[in-house]
């Protein structure tokens, strides 16, 4: 339960939102609980429409909505590469069908030790920057621009370092 | 409140509506169809489809002094702007000149289907909608006849995606217009559907546990433009060009929804008739053009191969089979001979799912052989509410701002949800709400105020607001707190006042007792003999109210001492042994026995003669609503070999007895029943067929507009006023509630679901995954003391009878109290203290 883990978080979170539009608090805690679990889990979903007082489904339909939220578990570090217009006319996808290709998975996959998922995302505001991606991780969110797919590798080699020292 | 009207032309014609209409609708009442996929009217608009684009000019203005500019002929100019826009989202203005059928909106109208179709499947040889689809008739119309796009690069999506087990999604087929999902928030407040994900990949979800979980689902595939939601008893059972219709009316609840039957002969039923589905026929006055899940599903009963078909009587202990004829001369001797017996009389029992010209002839029948007639059932009040009722004219579609509406012991959402529906609505529109009961229910969200009293304090609750409207000093010691005074200041000011009055938690004196309170607390506040005004009791069945009203009334005491006396019985379409299993004894003994029914229940098991009656499917008749509302039911099918209507066979009857009782048919009946019945004396079955027209337009042509609910045009039904002539004194007579001792042990309190077991509800498959199981429900405090856990099995004894069965921990059930739904097995007929234990 994050209720029991979280609580000033979650109460402080709240006191964002008068009484009646509480419903409004439902992406920080969805995040919250992302954080937590490295996805937003049905029962994490349960517990915030308990606390907002909304359907289980309003809090689900979001889910999809938004790029930054996950319904199932992936990789402990997401690669979301935007594959938009701009960035695909700077050669987004093919960098993104190499860089999976290196990796040895499919783009929605996630790698066999559990560490990193690539997918692909809508404009992430950085078109000027293309190729490029944000890494999702338990330390938040970092943008990576200008990225070719060896930089993208060499990262990636240093996400798994900083895990095994970590 | 009226509006100020705005004048406009729309493709030539000049049209006033009220300021804030909108486009698309004031185009529909000129009759301009403007074509539409998200717009509903009665959902807001969203504007997300852009179908309804047209042009629209707007009067030029002098930029400096804002005054219209004229041309040099006088004329006012007319700017229009480059774009279409979305005639859905726009209200109208003056002077403006809209064009809906030139040639730059109708190419705007057809890109938008080419855009809708690049991914659209275009199955509609096997799809449910097509024949009756929006998508499909616009297509026709605006659409182009191929496409540029590649087949190649359709993308496929998932085709029967289950929301739960009544409603199916086609993925593919889903044109993304929000209809079902703003309805369910919008319209019912169940927001248990959603949009995840964006674009083409866009999907409706529910996480609702069960799937889709609302009463009103079905709803969404009336209004769905296209075939992606089907329900699971009609999806790929028909092709809606091959379906006849018939005009009937919802047998479930008071409400009275007028329903379409839709039928097909089929080979499977050898070559009978058989319902398809059952639709919502509008009726503005009653349920728009909505209907809730059980009278949408729960029709499989009427065409059940349980029906009973020849008549039977009994031979040596055993019912046998036999022909009409041997049955009447059967049941004309038993009658004859139990009556000339010295012991009394003749008793006849009818239940309220029977038509008012069943309940008619049955009256006759019975006093015409010096009998007396008992409505099996367990509200009272129904001599108030025929006396008073609600005003004529009374439309809970009106109930507005400075109107105030009070429900006390009843669970509308789960008794009549309809109702429940409407009463949310008067409250959006501005209406006050009190909710009185004595556990929390669905209907207190929007109440104005909650008053909570405990199981058997309804009377003194209601009793205490009479005090604080009329201060009586005979009423001083049901005094109740600031907040009683409070809603009863609202009563006073109310400009129109409705009570629904239930049973929930009352016995039958109890509830007598309630609604003389609540009459008197209408007369006082002079809520009565108005349009709007009045007292609506939220009976058990759908024609209660009829049967008071053919002077029929229960028994105060029950039926255990009238049974006794009686030396004959015969019972129409009411099974009181099911209820109580006592009486069994009382039947068996040397009583003649007769029933009329649809199914071998437990009373008709102890029958002499039973005959076998038609289902409301199968004939015609009127029910009376709650509201009063007299509506007329047609034939939809052949009947089942070997049935009659339940008045004919009372009549075949009365007539072998000699009693003179010579219909031709049901209108013949209503003719007798306005000549006797002083309220219904200007009904005749033309009056019940007529059927004004009603906004919006829905069904046929429109219902790409409305959807596919279907227009009625088979009567409207006619809202019959107060028996009492208006200025009568109207001074109701109270009765003090006895204070009960308290005992030791749980109140155990009979409460209503909608989806119960009973024989109406249970030959329907489809609705068998949301059947309440049986079981009862207990405080989790409660249930703490007593050791039980969620789930755990419990059990108790009442009249001599150990009960075992599942205990739920409800956290809403007052403490000291268990709640046992009705017509799951175990039968409460009132509220009963018993001791629960666990099961070890
Ligand atoms: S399922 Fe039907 S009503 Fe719902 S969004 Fe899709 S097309 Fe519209
Ligand atoms: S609300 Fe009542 S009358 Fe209307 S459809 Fe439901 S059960 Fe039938
Ligand atoms: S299109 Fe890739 S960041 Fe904008
Ligand atoms: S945008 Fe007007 S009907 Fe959809």
């Amino acid at each position: 339960m994050l209720a029991e883990k979280y609580s000033s978080e979650i109460e402080s979170i709240l006191a964002k939102y008068p009484d009646d539009r509480k419903r409004s608090a439902v992406l920080p805690l969805m995040y919250l609980a992302q954080c937590e679990y490295g996805s937003v889990t049905l029962e994490a979903m349960i517990e915030i429409a308990d606390l907002l007082d909304i359907d289980v489904t309003q809090v689900a339909s979001l889910i999809g909505f938004y790029t930054l939220l996950w319904d199932r578990p992936g990789g402990k570090y997401r690669i979301q590469i935007c594959t938009d217009l701009p960035c695909a006319l700077q050669g987004a996808e093919e960098f993104a069908h190499q860089l999976c290709e290196k990796l040895g998975i499919q783009l929605g996959g996630t790698t066999p030790d559990g560490m990193i998922s690539v997918e692909g995302v809508m404009c992430l505001a950085a078109c000027n920057g293309a190729p490029m991606f944000q890494v999702q991780g338990p330390d938040g969110i970092q943008y990576h621009e200008r990225q070719t797919v060896e930089s993208a590798l060499a990262l990636i080699d240093e996400l798994r370092k900083r895990d095994d020292s970590g | 409140m009226t509006k100020s009207l705005v004048t406009l032309t729309i493709d030539g014609i000049e049209v006033s509506v009220p300021e804030g209409t909108l486009i698309v609708d004031a185009a529909k009442k000129v009759g301009i169809d403007i074509p539409v996929f998200c717009y509903h009217p009665k959902l807001h608009p969203v504007g997300m489809c852009r179908m309804c684009l047209v042009e629209i000019g707007r009067p030029a203005r002098d930029r400096s002094t804002g005054e219209p500019i004229f041309d040099e002929d006088g004329q006012q100019v007319i700017h229009f702007g480059p774009n279409l826009e979305t005639s859905c989202t726009t209200p109208v203005g003056e002077g403006w000149v809209i064009r809906v059928n030139s040639e730059k909106a109708r190419e705007g109208r057809k890109q938008i289907v080419e855009y809708l179709l690049t991914s659209h499947p275009l199955d509609c040889p096997i799809c449910d909608k097509g024949g009756e689809c929006p998508l499909q008739n616009l297509t026709m119309e605006h659409g182009p006849g191929t496409s540029r796009f590649l087949f190649d690069e359709k993308i496929d999506l998932d085709k029967h995606v289950p929301l739960g087990e009544l409603i199916f999604l086609d993925r593919e087929r889903c044109i993304q217009c929000a209809r079902c999902v703003r309805f369910q928030e919008e319209v019912v407040d169940d927001p248990v559907l959603g949009f995840t994900n964006r674009g083409r990949r866009l999907e409706i979800i529910t996480s609702s546990d069960p799937g889709f979980d609302s009463y009103f689902s079905g709803n969404t595939t009336d209004i769905c433009p296209v075939g992606a939601l089907t329900t699971a008893d009609f999806r790929f059972g028909a092709r809606p060009w091959e379906l006849n219709r018939a005009a009937s009316i919802c047998p479930h609840c008071p409400v009275g929804c007028n329903l379409t039957l839709n039928t097909r002969r089929e080979a499977r039923a050898e070559g009978r008739d058989v319902i398809k589905r059952v639709m919502p026929r509008q009726n503005e006055h009653v349920n728009e053009i909505w209907i809730c899940d059980k009278g949408r599903f729960a029709h499989h009963f009427a065409s059940s191969i349980e029906r009973l078909t020849k008549p039977m009587v009994r031979v040596n202990g055993d019912l046998v089979q036999v022909g009409w004829d041997e049955a009447l001369v059967r049941a004309t001797e038993g009658l004859k001979d139990a009556l000339g017996r010295s012991k009394g009389g003749l008793v006849g029992i009818a239940g309220g799912r029977a038509s008012n010209e069943d309940l008619y002839v049955f009256r006759r029948f019975i006093e015409g052989l010096d009998g007396h007639t008992v409505l099996d059932d367990n509200l009272a009040g129904g001599d108030l509410t025929r006396e008073m009722g609600v005003g004529r004219g009374t439309d809970l579609g009106q109930i507005g701002p400075g109107d105030v509406i009070l429900v006390i012991a009843s669970d509308l959402h789960e008794e009549a949800p309809i109702w429940w529906l409407r009463l949310k609505q008067a409250v959006e529109r501005g209406a006050e709400l009190i909710v009185a009961n004595a556990r929390a229910t669905r209907l207190d969200r929007y109440a104005a105020h909650i008053i909570r009293y405990p199981y058997r304090r309804a009377v003194q609750t209601a009793l205490g607001l009479l005090h604080a409207v009329t201060k009586r000093a005979d009423l001083s010691p049901f005094v109740g707190d600031k907040s009683l005074q409070k809603v009863a200041k609202l009563f006073m000011k109310a400009e129109n006042a409705i009570i629904f009055y239930g049973r929930e938690g009352l016995d039958y004196k109890a509830s007598e007792a309630l609604a003389q309170a609540c009459a008197s607390l209408l007369t006082s506040t002079d809520h009565v003999g108005r349009a709007n005004n009045g007292l609506i009791a939220v009976w058990p069945r759908v024609n209660t109210q009829g049967a008071w009203d053919m002077g029929l009334q229960p028994i105060p005491s029950g039926l255990g001492e009238i049974l006794e006396q009686a030396s004959a019985v015969y019972v129409m379409a009411s099974d009181p042994v099911a209820d109580d299993a006592s009486l069994e004894t009382l039947l068996r003994e040397d009583t003649f026995l007769v029933v009329q029914e649809l199914f071998m229940t437990p009373t008709a098991e102890l029958a002499d003669v039973v005959f076998p009656a038609r289902s409301f499917i199968e004939r015609e008749g009127t029910y009376t609503s709650g509201e009063h509302r007299v509506q007329r039911f047609y034939p939809a099918v052949l009947p089942l070999g070997g049935t009659k209507s339940d008045w004919r066979i009372v009549t075949s009857l009365a007539n072998a007895m000699g009693i003179e009782l010579n219909f031709p048919s049901a209108a013949a009946v209503m003719l007798a029943i306005a000549e006797s019945v002083p309220n219904y004396s200007d009904l005749t079955y033309q009056a019940l067929t007529i059927a004004e027209s009603q906004w919006p337009h829905v069904g046929g042509e429109s219902l790409y507009f409305g959807g596919n609910a279907f227009k009625n045009s088979q009567g409207l039904g006619v809202q019959v006023g107060p028996a009492a002539e208006p200025g009568e004194p109207s001074e109701v007579a109270l009765t003090m509630p006895v204070e009960e001792s308290e005992e030791d042990g749980l109140l155990l309190v009979p409460i209503t679901r909608l989806y119960d077991r009973g024989t109406t509800v249970l030959p329907s498959k489809v609705l068998h995954p949301r059947l309440e199981r049986l079981h009862i429900e207990l405080n989790p405090k409660d249930a703490s003391h007593l050791g039980v856990i969620d789930g755990a099995q419990v059990e108790f004894r009442m009249n001599g009878k150990r009960f075992q069965l599942p205990a739920r921990l409800v956290a809403t059930v007052p403490e000291g109290i268990a709640l046992m739904p009705r017509s799951l097995g175990v039968s409460v007929v009132n509220p009963i203290p018993v001791q629960i234990s666990s099961v070890e």
